[in-house]
């Protein structure tokens, strides 16, 4: 047989939203992968330039809506930047604690997402299913919704955390440190998925760095690079943040290394918890005329669950002139073309599963 | 750093031998005189940052292409020629995100007019003036509004 | 001696005795056969509703509870439905083939359901070379679902198919090797000899080996999971079944239950010892040990991930079969008695 092409469609259980992917076969290996795109283009960055500053979070969490409060949170933080607000104190934990809250939901739906695609065990979808509920309630009882949170506010939140948040945090965080170890032993001690994700769709350091990967699948090739750590932002610092990074490069050093950051996260939140200072965390409400911008063009950077999320706005008036988002996923979909070149048809799940991109974060 | 569009690859060599290796964003603004177009780079072992930006003028940008140096540019070269209009020299930069548009005009210059703006808001300042005398004047006669009561 | 029974009923009822026997043989199958029907047939149904509430809470979830009382009358609510829907049949597609295997398969599985005893003295033929028959039928089955995938007119089918049929050609010779020591050890390939000789030791006991191969090579006979390929969801839809209509997937989901009704019925009468226990009458015995293995390659399918191609047929040469040759050497070591 020559070589075939098949398509993947756009329209595909595995596919984590709208990728079209075309497949040049050569019997059962991959010749070459075009990934089509486009199909969730919205034109978020020019239809910021119509509206106001704080008309626009609503947008910005439906970038990526599977951790829209991170998104949320970091236009916010360019505005305060621009407008050359400081962030209460108290405000730094709690919005500290609900990234770190958002990112373990993130990477739960992650987990039964890729274990779905790679071995069809639906039985770990519905259980990361389950242990992500009880992490957005919650979020629900911090900020009042469960999806989409427009929470934060300039130079805090829109409303504090309930006073009988910490004895719900710690219970529930024991309870998915306790699953969350589970599932690790679970999924290492079974050779079905073993044999699935090492040694498929290995990416060196060099090229890593040079396809310009971000977040848990740079960290997966060897490379020491958080922007928590390196730049960090609200107190980080104060909690003594380590990066989690794994040296293989193939799809279970990536999975690895979300595994780790989940863990990481839930001891983040303790330690937040813990120290605490009391205070006011509430936020300038919201108005049409807000004060005036004090620099003309801001760049601010935050680790978000899938990489690393960049704004770069440019300032007129009371609202953007241009507004430049930098997402995750889309510079991680582009290694699509490289990575999975002389595996197999069957590979192509998990090295997708394991980048982990969301459609809505590659269109914008 | 500011360049001149001219020096753009023996500037990204000389960084790129410096270990400025990752590109972390290639993009565009449209002042309506130029385009300034902006290269982030980074440097993993120290962490440090630098931005190459320079002008272009509005009829017939291009630049030249560094896919070679960097591989992450492909994708970012094909969205900016796309969006800005601006020609890649050294290859095919097909279209990446608006594959089956039939349009023209690039949509993100400040040219393209994309829809005529309701009559009623064409200037929010005008619509806060005409509501300023209203009976809520908690606030100085700015008008406020509130989204989602704060509890305190 | 149902058969029988059957012939002598007809004739008693209708009055009339030997004047064409023939034709009282005919009626009598055509009555055996609509017995069998009925009995895969409830069989099904309690195995599905098992499924989708076992599945469910295993999950952390309900199943159906909303139809019938606990969920009792989903699968005939499914039924009717996908009865009632229009057959679609592709352009591209063989429409006699198309139209014509699945139930052909389904009749191929059912026939060899009406060839295995239930009892004593509950049988339809008592066959001296019953298990070589079983499986000489399941041999069929291989070709009859590559055509079924070809004929479909669909690459994506005809793919999957193939892929089918490599499956179960390969996990095919490990099942045959296993029979063959059983049969040295019952000394006979008769099943109700079979389940005699295991009056005083069930098989599992004396060849615990070859009870695993048989039940690995058994799961992948049935195609169900972790050995399915034809229902990789996210890589080729739904396999060579992804052209077919709504009647001719209500056929294809009674040929997977009444698969796994063979498949327990032959581990049962193999290895565990058939209808033998204490105290409860035989088919009652038959009955749980049936509902047993049922149960437990449910709980298999929700507990174990879905292996990549090569692997699984890696495990079948690599694995099964010299291990089923070392087995057969130990069935001849105990019949011969020296142990």
């Amino acid at each position: 047989m020559g070589e075939t092409k098949i398509n993947i469609g756009p329209v595909h259980p595995s596919t984590h939203g709208v990728l079209r992917l075309v497949v040049t076969l050569d019997g059962d290996t991959i010749r070459k992968v075009e990934p089509h795109i486009g199909f969730l283009h919205r034109g978020v960055e020019k239809l910021v330039e119509t509206r106001m500053y704080m008309q626009s979070p609503s947008y910005m969490e439906k970038i990526d809506y599977v951790a829209p409060l991170s998104y949320d949170e970091l236009y916010v933080a360019t505005i305060e930047a621009a407008l050359g607000i400081a962030v209460k104190e108290r405000a730094q934990y709690v919005r500290l604690i609900q990234l770190e809250l958002q990112r373990i939901a993130s990477h739960l739906l992650w987990l039964g997402t890729a274990i779905n695609d790679i071995g069809q065990l639906f039985s770990v979808f519905m259980w990361c299913f389950k242990d992500r509920d009880i992490v957005l309630s919650l979020l629900e009882e911090a900020t009042g919704g469960r999806m989409f949170y427009v929470n934060q506010r300039l130079g805090g939140l829109n409303r504090d955390m309930a006073p009988g948040f910490d004895k719900h945090a710690y219970k529930a965080l024991d309870y998915l440190e306790k699953r969350i170890g589970e599932y690790q032993e679970y999924l290492e001690s079974n050779p079905i998925f073993m044999e699935r994700m090492k040694k498929i769709g290995v990416m060196s350091k060099e090229e890593a760095i040079s396809l310009g990967v971000t977040g848990p699948t740079l960290r997966g090739s060897g490379v020491e690079f958080d922007v928590r750590e390196n730049y960090p932002y609200y107190v980080y610092e104060k909690l003594n943040f380590n990066t989690q990074f794994e040296n293989s490069g193939d799809c279970f050093a990536r999975y690895r290394v979300r595994i780790n950051e989940m863990k990481e996260s839930i001891r983040l939140v303790r330690e937040a918890l813990h120290i605490i200072p009391e205070g006011d965390a509430i936020g300038m409400p919201i108005r049409l005329i807000g004060p005036q911008p004090k620099e003309k063009e801001v760049m601010v950077r935050r680790e978000l669950p899938r990489g690393e999320g960049m704004m770069y706005m440019v300032t007129e008036g009371q609202r953007p002139y241009r507004l430049s988002i930098r997402a995750p996923s889309f510079i991680n979909t582009a290694i699509l073309q490289h990575l999975p070149k002389g595996h197999r048809l069957q590979d192509l799940f998990p090295i997708l599963a394991s980048v982990d991109t969301v459609m809505a974060d590659v269109d914008r | 750093m500011k360049i001149n569009s001219e020096k753009l690859r023996e500037t990204l060599e000389k960084m790129h031998r410096e270990g400025y290796k990752y590109l972390v964003k290639l993009t565009a603004v449209d002042y309506t005189d130029r385009i300034e177009v902006l290269y982030f780079i980074r440097n993993l072992d120290n962490s440090k940052e630098e931005t190459v930006r320079f002008d272009l003028s509005t009829k017939n940008p291009h630049i030249p292409t560094v896919l070679d140096l960097y591989l992450a540019a492909d994708w970012y070269e094909r969205e900016l020629s796309e969006m800005f209009g601006i020609k890649i020299d050294g290859r095919n930069a097909k279209r990446l995100l608006l594959e089956k548009w039939d349009g023209k005009d690039p949509p993100m210059r400040k040219s393209f007019i994309w829809s005529k703006p309701y009559e009623g808001m064409k200037d929010a300042v005008k619509w806060a003036e005409k509501y300023k005398d209203d009976k809520d004047k908690k606030d100085g006669g700015q008008n406020v509004i509130r989204i989602g009561k704060p509890l305190k | 001696m149902i058969f029988q029974n059957i012939i002598t009923g007809i004739e008693t009822t209708l009055g009339f005795t030997t004047v064409n026997p023939i034709i009282n043989y005919a009626i009598a199958a055509l009555v055996f056969g609509a017995l069998i029907m009925v009995l895969i047939t409830i069989f099904d149904y309690i195995f599905g509703w098992i499924e989708r509430k076992l599945v469910a809470r295993i999950h952390l979830r309900h199943g159906p509870t909303k139809t019938g009382k606990y969920g009792l009358l989903q699968n005939a609510a499914d039924f009717i439905k996908l009865f009632a829907k229009e057959n679609i049949i592709p352009a591209r597609a063989n429409r006699l083939l198309f139209l014509f295997s699945l139930p052909i398969v389904a009749a191929i599985f059912a026939f060899i359901v009406e060839i295995l005893p239930y009892g004593a003295g509950i049988y339809g033929v008592d066959l001296t070379l019953g298990v070589l028959v079983a499986f000489v039928l399941i041999s069929f089955i291989p070709i009859l679902i590559f055509i079924a995938g070809w004929a479909s007119g669909n690459k994506f089918s005809s793919i999957s198919a193939q892929r089918s049929v490599l499956l179960l050609i390969s996990y095919e010779i490990p099942l045959f090797l296993v029979i063959a020591s059983v049969g040295i050890l019952a000394n006979s390939f008769d099943f109700l000899q079979i389940v005699s000789a295991q009056s005083s030791w069930w098989f599992i006991v004396l060849m615990p080996l070859g009870f695993v191969l048989f039940f690995i090579a058994l799961i992948a006979e049935l195609e169900r999971p972790p050995f399915d390929l034809r229902e990789a969801d996210s890589e080729l839809i739904a396999g060579w079944l992804t052209d077919v209509g709504a009647p001719l997937y209500a056929i294809s989901l009674f040929i997977d239950y009444t698969r796994v009704f063979l498949g327990s019925l032959l581990v049962t009468i193999l290895f565990l010892g058939g209808w033998n226990g204490p105290i409860l009458p035989p088919y009652v015995w038959l009955g749980i040990k049936v509902l047993l293995v049922a149960i437990f390659v449910v709980v298999l399918r929700a507990t174990t991930p879905r292996m990549r191609l090569d692997r699984i047929l890696r495990l079948g040469w690599v694995w099964l079969v010299p291990l089923a040759i070392v087995n057969l050497l130990w069935a001849f070591v105990l019949a011969t008695g020296i142990i």
